[in-house]
């Protein structure tokens, strides 16, 4: 077992190093220079000085080895457009917001999705099950982007009962401001509530009809007890290996909520920072998000391992 | 007990070994499944609409729907303008049906690009096996461990704000999960009996590749291509509302809405409109995969 994490966290740093290496490159092979636009109306001397202090003016092989030096430090670099910015500050100021919205996202859809998903199990075939069914198809969709207008436009626009825009922030950053976070929470946790539902019904109708959920019935065992000791447990393996794929929606979801409903977190700043071609802080956030995924993945695989007996770990040993 | 006393009557020999019922072949069995099927029946319906609409849509009305009218400005539906006008009098309806066709023909050709490379890229890493396979499965992990959309952004960041761009950064990421497939149903293809005993038989490698082979993957392809499709629609749309997919005066999907979305609260319809349209083929692609996927899977058959 210790073999196999290490093994797979070595893996890990590799891809992340490939990761940061393409990153690297690809921006490179980016038109135009990202200075130009500043740089325009200045003298040359004080030119060559900002190119200078950016590292511009050495040789792309020389700026690969202080980005990769720097992204070893921790070190993810300054904004090319906002000067004095860096990514490292940002992470602290930003990304407590895009955790919060994440986790509240998360943790509404996930619960309301495996309920969701329980009810339509147990009450196979009949209306409720139906129900369930075709709300996930519906949810499913109709994007992140169409939901978060439409609640902007009829909660905030028609009713104003609710606030358009804004973030909680200082005092209220984790707890508190939470008419703000009422609309962007929802636009998020429906996709969750859609995948989860439709995910824990189909895995817990393929435990129902396995033969230790049989045995377990005629041992006399409650229904209840049948569900909760037999069945849910069971049918939690698929439901965890979606977590990868939840948190690379949150990611990803992050950019269009966060953007419609201004939310000054790292998904808008990316957005913001890809259109002002800020190369500098795209790459540094590439990383990061990067680095955010695949620890998730890492960890996947390692509760994966641990949760189900019957999955080998190759380099464990027999 | 004598043969000779006994005399068959009523039947010979050929009627009884005729078969009455036609051959049903696995095609036509999806097909019969899928028709009796009345909400994937009612997708197809709406996606040939659609089809229709997004060809003749545009001309339908016979209007201008690229100049600029400042005459017709923000007019809100009626007989004339059906869907509205939007900021610069330019006809809702021709505009959406367009932007349609872009959002529709982008999924299309992306989708259709993630299946060829996908496919040759699994039956190469299936075919040599060994070393090649695990490198080429490497560079997938290494492509998986990143979020799809972030490699989407890059990739249209270095070739800028068009067609051509946002197709190559679509299926850049979407083909490994089709080789992925391919793979895994090749080397099980390759092992199994009737594969064998076709190789025995003396077939040869082109027989087995469209007799076992295509039959074989080919259900699985059109499920991978019909949750593809949905979602190449949604990721078009989305990076044309963020400014990083395709620009005004190119017209999408994802342009009218995020052109819709600073209108929004003086003329919601601009945004009703194009999110109606991208919700219904949007749903109808995914009501039809769920009963492509009941149709083809053998595996979810009663």
């Amino acid at each position: 077992m210790v073999k196999y994490i290490i093994r797979r966290f070595l893996e890990m740093i590799l891809t992340l190093f490939l990761i940061a290496t393409a990153t690297f490159f690809l921006l490179e092979a980016v038109p135009g220079d990202p200075l130009t636009q500043r740089a325009d109306k200045l003298q040359p001397q004080s030119r060559e000085r900002l190119y200078e202090r950016y590292g511009l003016d050495k040789p792309v092989l020389e700026r690969y080895l202080l980005t990769m030096e720097g992204l070893a430090r921790g070190d993810f670099g300054e904004s090319f457009v906002y000067a004095g910015q860096t990514v490292g500050g940002l992470i602290q100021s930003r990304l407590p917001v895009s955790a919060r919205l994440g986790l509240q996202q998360m943790i509404l859809g996930v619960g309301v999705g495996l309920l969701l998903g329980i009810l339509a199990a147990m009450k196979r075939g009949t209306l409720i099950d139906y129900l369930v069914v075709g709300l996930s198809v519906l949810l499913i969709s109709i994007p992140h982007l169409i939901f978060g207008l439409m609640l902007q436009k009829i909660f905030a626009g028609t009713l104003r009962i609710l606030p358009t825009i804004g973030w909680p922030s200082g005092d209220e950053l984790w707890f508190g401001g939470w008419k703000y976070t009422i609309l962007p929470t929802l636009t998020g946790c429906f996709s969750y509530i859609a995948i989860y539902a439709r995910l824990l019904k189909t895995s817990m109708l393929d435990v129902v009809n396995q033969d230790y959920v049989l045995t377990a019935e005629s041992k006399g065992l409650s229904r209840g007890a049948v569900i909760r000791r037999h069945i849910l447990r069971n049918s939690f393996i698929p439901v965890m290996t979606q977590l990868p794929m939840s948190v690379a929606m949150c990611i990803t979801g992050s950019f269009f909520i966060e953007s419609i409903f201004s939310i000054p977190g790292i998904g808008q700043y990316y957005v913001t920072a890809v259109n002002n071609q800020d190369l500098s802080i795209v790459m540094g956030e590439t990383v990061l998000l990067s680095l955010l995924y695949i620890v998730v993945l890492f960890i996947t695989d390692i509760l994966y391992a641990v949760v189900d007996p019957r999955i080998s770990m190759p380099g464990a040993g027999k | 007990m004598q043969a000779e006393k006994f005399i068959i009557r009523g039947y010979s020999g050929e009627e009884a070994n005729r078969i009455t019922r036609p051959t049903i072949s696995y095609w036509k069995d999806a097909w019969r499944r899928l028709k009796r099927n009345p909400v994937a029946m009612a997708s197809l319906a709406v996606l040939v609409l659609m089809a229709v609409m997004v060809v003749f849509g545009p001309s339908f009305r016979g209007m201008d729907y690229v100049t600029m009218n400042f005459s017709t400005k923000n007019k809100v539906p009626d007989s004339t303008f059906w869907f509205g006008t939007d900021n610069m009098g330019r006809d809702l309806f021709s505009r959406i049906w367009v932007g349609a066709r872009a959002s529709i023909l982008i999924a299309l050709v992306a989708t259709a690009l993630k299946m060829v490379v996908g496919t040759v890229y699994g039956a190469v890493m299936a075919h040599f096996g060994g070393w090649v396979d695990d490198l080429m499965m490497r560079i997938i992990e290494v492509i998986n461990s990143v979020p799809s959309l972030l490699v989407t952004i890059l990739i249209m960041m270095v070739l800028g704000n068009n067609m051509f761009a946002l197709l190559v950064a679509l299926s850049i990421t979407a083909w490994c999960n089709t080789a992925r497939q391919t793979r895994g149903m090749i080397k099980q293809l390759r092992e199994s009996e009737y594969v064998y005993a076709a190789e025995v038989l003396g077939a040869g490698p082109m027989r087995v590749i469209f007799k076992h082979y295509v039959p074989n993957m080919i259900s699985i392809l059109i499920l991978d291509a019909s949750t593809a499709i949905p979602g190449f629609i949604f990721s078009e749309a989305g990076l044309s509302f963020l400014g990083i997919g395709l620009k005004a005066p190119e017209i999408s999907l994802g342009v009218l809405i995020s052109m819709g979305q600073q209108t929004m609260d003086f003329y919601p319809y601009q945004l009703i409109f194009p999110c109606a349209v991208l919700c219904v083929i949007v749903m109808a692609f995914n009501l039809l995969g769920d009963g492509l996927r009941n149709a083809l899977d053998p595996r979810l058959r009663q």
